[in-house]
């Protein structure tokens, strides 16, 4: 019998908005162009061949993950970006192609200098390959398993794609420059909603990777006037709720969200779990995505038992009330076993079943 | 001007980042004929280290590091070409760094660099998708006393482990540390490296620990 993606629908937009009409907490995975080659055995170039090929080759992955999530990887303002600006700008040797994991744009390539942000062209995202093969893909998922595609934005992503270092040496520098090429790249990702309106719809949310709202990068005031103030006006012009990822080690969350009004978090970081009951104690209405299932510690080095014990760990402090989605902390790399990635689901069907039974004495 | 009171401005232009002001400074001190180590022992490598006082206690930010980064580097660079007593600078020795095969995310090791090439030390940036067989290529070339391997993918991993793999296979004895935001005590174990660092300022930490280790 074939995956039920009508339930995991429920399940994932159902937790989201914070519905008590959830069967067990949902399982998301971050699974990239690498995950998705690991699994069909294909390359990067052969999945962007064609948006059929490439559509098929992502739900089969998710299917065989058994995730309740489905997501275009390439579709999203990180590497696809730096690649669409560069294409328009005439610089893509800035672009690394690899056989088995995503393409990359060296960092500050595309705007060295400050004649490049001057002269910066925004990418029209319809005439670019991949993006219109991914937007495409999208669309087929979404009509072919009936799985609503979340689109994802950014600012500051995009920013260290195309600035890279220089990007916050202007910040003491030269901030009037930055704030300009910001603005560059807000034109951008309307550029890539207006064209995921056309070919894929209205999506049920935004999912933004606000790389900005990390303490390690910048102050909190600087990720606001970098980042935030153009998610503010993202939200004035693409009326659905909006999510917010950081996947940077010491993130801003319990900042932002007193600012900018998100119905979900997810991050890597912090690890500490006590950050998340805390999180979900003062901010009971935010779903949280995650919490602290490592990519590089349990999943990577550990048994599927150590996974188990992990996600049990998780549901139990962060599912009760639900609005917990259960998801490793970042991408699935490509030393993480099998096995590992597999016995999320199987805790999940273990324990994550509502109504959650607390077993106070094996969960402390 | 004293010459205590133009180590301590000097000092505070490097925490502030003010390159123009620090040479205006190491001038001053040059003509005081004052020795490279007094000036980078008690206004350079305080000031960095006050500066990475402040970025720990949430002060100070990467942008504000980098500033500071880069008045130091600009500051030795001048004293070195001045000061004609250059048998008083002995480099600390060489490091090696890179960002591993199939990354080429560079801002944490663009920091680290800025902020090592400041310390004395001699610091060759491989750039970023680095092979590992580069890496063992150069280490067999300049016998660093450090490698970094740098990668702030997932996938990063993999590749670091490949590499460490093929430097201790070639028996090359230089210490390693691994950097990136993903990583993890278990995951530097699994790699073989002696260490690992989340971010550029705690690399920077680790890295003179690891080589003052190395030298006691």
């Amino acid at each position: 019998m074939g995956k039920d993606w009508t339930a995991s629908v429920n399940r994932i937009f159902r937790t989201i908005a914070g519905s008590k009409r959830v069967d067990k907490v949902p399982f998301l995975a971050f699974a990239g162009e690498q995950m998705i080659c690991r699994v069909t055995g294909k390359t990067v170039k052969e999945l962007y061949s064609s948006p059929k090929t490439y559509a098929n080759a992502i739900i089969t992955t998710f299917e065989f993950l058994n995730t309740d999530s489905i997501n275009v990887p390439s579709a999203y303002a990180g590497p696809s970006e730096g690649l669409a600006f560069a294409e328009a700008n005439n610089k893509l040797d800035a672009i690394k192609w690899f056989d088995y994991q995503p393409l990359m744009c060296k960092q500050g390539e595309i705007c060295k200098t400050e004649e490049d942000i001057e002269n910066l062209e925004i990418p029209d995202h319809s005439k670019n390959d991949v993006w219109r093969t991914s937007l495409k893909a999208a669309k087929m998922i979404q009509d072919k398993i009936r799985f609503p595609q979340v689109i994802s934005l950014s600012i500051w992503s995009v920013i260290q794609e195309l600035r890279g270092i220089e990007a916050y040496r202007d910040m003491r520098r030269n901030p009037d420059l930055l704030l300009k090429l910001c603005e560059k790249v807000y034109e951008s990702q309307m550029d890539i909603y207006e064209n995921w309106l056309e070919i894929v719809g209205m999506p049920p949310n935004v999912f933004i990777a606000g790389y900005a709202f990390n303490r390690h990068m910048m102050s909190f005031s600087d990720s606001m006037r970098y980042e935030g103030q153009f998610i503010k006006r993202m939200m004035e012009k693409i009326r659905v709720p909006f999510m917010l990822h950081n996947c940077g080690t010491a993130p801003y969350f319990t900042e932002v969200v007193k600012e900018i009004d998100f119905i979900a978090v997810n991050g890597s970081h912090p690890l500490d779990i006590e950050y998340w009951i805390d999180f979900r104690r003062k901010y009971p209405k935010i779903a949280i995505i995650g919490a602290n299932i490592d990519v590089s510690r349990e999943m990577l080095t550990g048994t599927p038992s150590d996974v188990e014990e992990k996600v049990k760990e998780n549901i139990l402090h962060l599912a009760p009330e639900g609005r917990y989605i259960c998801c490793p902390v970042c991408s699935l790399p490509w030393g993480v076993s099998i096995p590992n990635i597999l016995a999320i689901p199987r805790a999940i069907e273990r324990y994550g079943h509502y109504p959650i039974k607390v077993d106070t004495n094996s969960s402390q | 001007m004293k010459k205590e009171e133009s180590l301590e401005n000097l000092k505070n232009a490097i925490i502030r980042g003010d390159t123009d002001n620090a040479v205006e400074l190491v001038e001053t001190l040059i003509n005081m004929q004052i020795s490279f180590k007094e000036i980078l022992n008690s206004a350079i490598l305080k000031g960095a280290e006050e500066a990475g006082k402040l970025y720990e206690n949430d002060e100070y930010f990467l942008p504000d590091l980098l500033m500071t980064g880069d008045a130091i580097n600009v500051v030795t660079e001048r004293l070195k070409t001045t000061i004609k007593e250059n048998s008083e600078i002995v480099s600390k020795g060489t490091i090696l760094i890179g960002t591993v095969e199939g990354d080429v995310h560079d801002i944490g090791k663009s920091l680290v660099i800025s902020l090592l090439q400041g310390q004395n030390f001699e610091v060759i940036d491989l750039g970023s998708d680095v092979r590992p067989e580069e890496f063992l290529r150069m280490a067999k070339k300049v016998n660093p006393i450090l490698i970094g391997l740098s990668g702030l993918m997932t996938m990063s991993i993999s590749k670091m482990i490949e590499t460490v793999d093929l430097l201790k296979k070639e028996k090359i004895s230089s210490r390693i540390i691994v950097g990136g935001g993903i990583l993890s005590s278990e995951s530097c174990k699994m790699i073989g490296a002696d260490d690992y660092a989340k971010d550029g300022w705690e690399g920077v930490k680790k890295i003179n620990r690891l080589i003052s280790v190395n030298e006691g």
